[in-house]
């Protein structure tokens, strides 16, 4: 029993904390407006960190870890308004990891490891809400495959994508499984959205009769429990992510009410601004504590996982929501002009929040699962 | 990282499931309750602390030539779980092991701890603990209860208040001033108090529950022999920064949390069983919705102590992340009690003795004990300065 992160952890964070502000600070995310090469030179980075081999097993090319060790690095993208592909291509990996047939390890695992690989998750629908059991997007029996048709929207970059893994239903109210298909492949369309999130972009994707066979089944079969833990590990590293967007605003806020004068005082020096800063300080605590257990909860695939990642999704949701609030009123007039860009994090952590379940939903899925499982409870 | 119990571990966990089978009075829990009446209460859970003593499961983490268990934090952490899972009912001197043990294993001379800390475990000594006064409440510093010297004793004068279970004590730990020349953080000493001295008087206060658990305690040329003063003389505040870090932090914390969260499966159950409307309280959106909020906020509670566990074992020492500690769970758990009372709809009026009352009246007292918590052990707004100043590091 120990609830803590090792020293090596606590290393493993610096290195990526010290590298993301050198190389990746609110400045330079504005000043290159979306540069695709500014992207790439992130991305390159971080696979030089070693980031898209962490979970990979050394057998395989990669370090062996988990996301008891990406928790950290997690909350640093976080901080760092890293752009979604990145954690798509970690959610994905870990699916790719745990269900993929060994051809689709083999030829997938390498070019991750490498950074080669860019996946992008096509999960949210239009009209599907938020849980995966609404999905709409349909594989019909078409010859020896299957025919696909749909239409998933908020897929970060599918565009700059080279794989999208796409939630579908095989026959109308058959069962859930994850399908891997290029962009580019007939009948697929990509649409770029218009989003709260200044940086990165998130795109629509339509599937119109689009050719599918058994290959392009994750695990080469439907599988429920595939897409049950995708949508719990992409809401846990949500989660990690809304708990750094915390975190960095409580920083700065602090700072400012530290050092900006009003009635020949620092603003901090007053019980309202004060009181204010110590409620963020609990939210983004108590937030890193459920983010946390629920980075442990997807590593070992816990018996409480489903109810872990809830609880974080749920918790950490509200926190960032109540501490960007809060962070911008600390800063008055200038919190919100569009130049200090505290609105960068605001957004980021709005999308969060609406991305893989929002707090009203886990919530349900919180007392749903209590009440299945009392004993567990 | 790690949540998994070592085989040790979980030897200690089934021994502890194993005794409280035996140690919990048949039916509890289902037709068998603690007293109503305070007096049968206090009694009943005096009882309860012998019991665990004499089971061997007083002072889990407290060393064993003191009379405890010699265990470590995590065993602590089980068994408050395992206290929870069973709703074994509390103890009394809650005082005594959580405060005044923690202080002495600290601040305490040899002498004292092995004079006193038995006795707590043992729940022979129950504790109570007389820091505020009627005009020393949040400015704790300035308290004016006095103490003189006078050969080898101090004679104390003066008045606190909100001394909790004082009536059912035989000891008390007493902030005094000892230098009334110097800055009010650097005349404070610490006392152990026996409650049978003469010149000590204790008069019940009402609270807004209708009980008396708290007084206010009168110390009349009260003898107190030098040997029970804690720590060097005047160097009273920095040994109550412990009793108050301890009386906010982790340890304290997740005994509440067994608690709150033993009411809130009976709020849950209850729930279910409620009628509203067409279905149960229990199928309402709006309900589900607050008390899935409740369940999150309760796990977040433990987890959080296991997470200060884990630093406290490394040897990082407690500090003023107690502050959140408290300020987090006072707050969730008057929201818990609010929303029990939602639950129990047109219900909710009807207390403890009538006939309809759901629970029989337990939600309503709860909400009404609720009140206090962002009020004792250092108000919210004491903890938010605490936070801002001490961990935030903002100006004062």
């Amino acid at each position: 029993m120990n609830f803590d992160f090792s020293p090596q952890h606590y290393e493993f964070r610096d290195a990526f904390a010290a590298y993301l502000g050198e190389q990746y600070t609110l400045d330079r995310h504005r000043a290159a407006a979306n540069d695709p090469a500014v992207h790439a030179q992130l991305w390159d980075g971080l696979t030089e960190l070693g980031l898209f081999s962490m979970l990979v097993p050394e057998s395989q090319g990669g370090l062996g870890l988990g996301f008891v060790d990406l928790a950290l690095p997690l909350e640093e993208f976080g901080k760092a308004l890293v752009p979604a592909p990145v954690v798509d291509t970690l959610v994905a990996t870990d699916l790719v990891l745990r269900y993929g047939t060994a051809a689709q390890r083999d030829r997938l695992v390498p070019a991750l490891v490498a950074g080669k690989m860019k996946i992008a998750i096509a999960a949210t629908e239009p009209n599907g809400g938020f849980g995966a059991e609404n999905t709409a997007t349909t594989a019909l029996p078409a010859g020896s495959g299957w025919t696909l048709a749909g239409t998933k929207i908020m897929v970060a970059d599918a565009h700059g994508a080279d794989l999208l893994l796409v939630v579908a239903r095989f026959q109308p109210h058959g069962e859930l499984g994850l399908l891997l298909l290029e962009p580019g492949r007939s009948g697929v369309t990509v649409r770029a959205e218009s989003t709260l999130d200044l940086i990165g972009r998130f795109d629509e994707v339509g599937c119109e009769k689009v050719a599918v066979h058994a290959a392009d089944m994750l695990g080469g079969t439907p599988s429920a429990a595939a897409v049950a833990r995708l949508m719990d590990v992409a809401a846990t590293v949500a989660a990690i992510q809304m708990t750094g967007i915390a975190g960095r605003m409580l920083d700065v806020a602090v700072a400012y009410a530290a050092q900006r004068m009003q009635f020949g005082k620092p603003i901090g020096s007053f019980q309202a601004i004060k009181h204010r800063c110590a409620d963020m300080a609990v939210s983004a605590d108590m937030a890193r504590t459920a983010a946390y257990y629920a980075a442990w909860a997807i590593a070992e695939d816990a018996s409480d996982r489903v109810r872990a990642c809830s609880i974080a999704k749920s918790f950490c949701g509200d926190a960032a929501r109540f501490v960007c609030n809060e962070g911008i009123q600390v800063h008055g007039g200038m919190g919100f002009t569009w130049e200090l860009g505290l609105h960068y994090y605001l957004r980021r952590a709005k999308v969060l929040e609406y991305s893989w379940g929002d707090a009203a939903y886990h919530r349900e899925r919180v007392i749903a699962e209590t009440l299945a499982a009392p004993a567990k409870a | 990282m790690d949540f998994s119990y070592s085989e040790e571990n979980l030897r200690f966990r089934d021994e502890l499931r194993q005794w409280l089978k035996t140690a919990l009075p048949a039916g509890w829990g289902t037709t068998v309750f603690e007293p109503e009446d305070e007096d049968g209460r206090a009694r009943f859970r005096l009882d309860w602390e012998h019991k665990l003593h004499q089971g061997g499961w007083s002072g889990i983490s407290w060393p064993k030539k003191y009379g405890g268990r010699g265990a470590t934090l995590i065993e602590q952490g089980i068994f408050a779980e395992e206290m929870a899972r069973a709703r074994a009912p509390e103890g009394l001197n809650i005082i005594g092991r959580n405060l005044v043990g923690t202080t002495l294993i600290h601040h305490g001379t040899e002498q004292q701890r092995e004079r006193y800390l038995p006795k707590i475990l043992s729940g022979e000594e129950v504790w109570c603990q007389g820091f505020s006064e009627p005009n020393a409440g949040s400015d704790l510093a300035s308290i004016r209860c006095r103490a003189e010297r006078e050969g080898d004793h101090f004679i104390v004068n003066g008045q606190k208040i909100w001394t909790s279970f004082a009536q059912y004590s035989q000891w008390c730990i007493v902030l005094v001033r000892t230098d009334s020349t110097v800055p009010k953080h650097k005349g404070i000493s610490f006392l152990l108090v026996d409650v049978r001295t003469p010149g000590i008087s204790i008069r019940p206060l009402k609270q807004i529950s209708g009980e008396s658990e708290f007084n206010e305690t009168f110390f009349e040329n009260v003898r107190v022999p030098v040997e029970n003063l804690v720590g060097e003389l005047n160097s009273g505040w920095t040994i109550a920064m412990t009793t108050l870090a301890a009386e906010r932090g982790p340890e304290d914390a997740l005994g509440r949390q067994v608690r709150f969260k033993q009411e809130l499966d009976l709020l849950l159950a209850t729930a279910a069983r409620l009628r509203r409307g067409a279905g149960s309280a229990i199928d309402d959106p709006v309900l589900r919705q607050k008390l899935a909020k409740s369940i999150v906020e309760l796990e977040i509670m433990r987890l959080s102590c296991l997470r200060s566990f884990s630093r406290l074992i490394k040897g990082i020492p407690p500090g003023a992340e107690a502050a959140l500690t408290k300020l987090y769970w006072s707050h969730v758990a008057q929201q818990l009690f609010e929303s029990a009372l939602e639950v129990l709809g047109p219900l909710a009026p009807l207390t403890g003795g009538d006939p309809r009352s759901p629970a029989n009246g337990r939600f309503q007292l709860s909400f009404l004990h609720s009140r206090a918590f962002t009020i004792y052990s250092g108000s919210s707004e004491i903890q938010r300065t605490i936070i801002g100043e001490r961990l935030l590091k903002l100006p004062k």
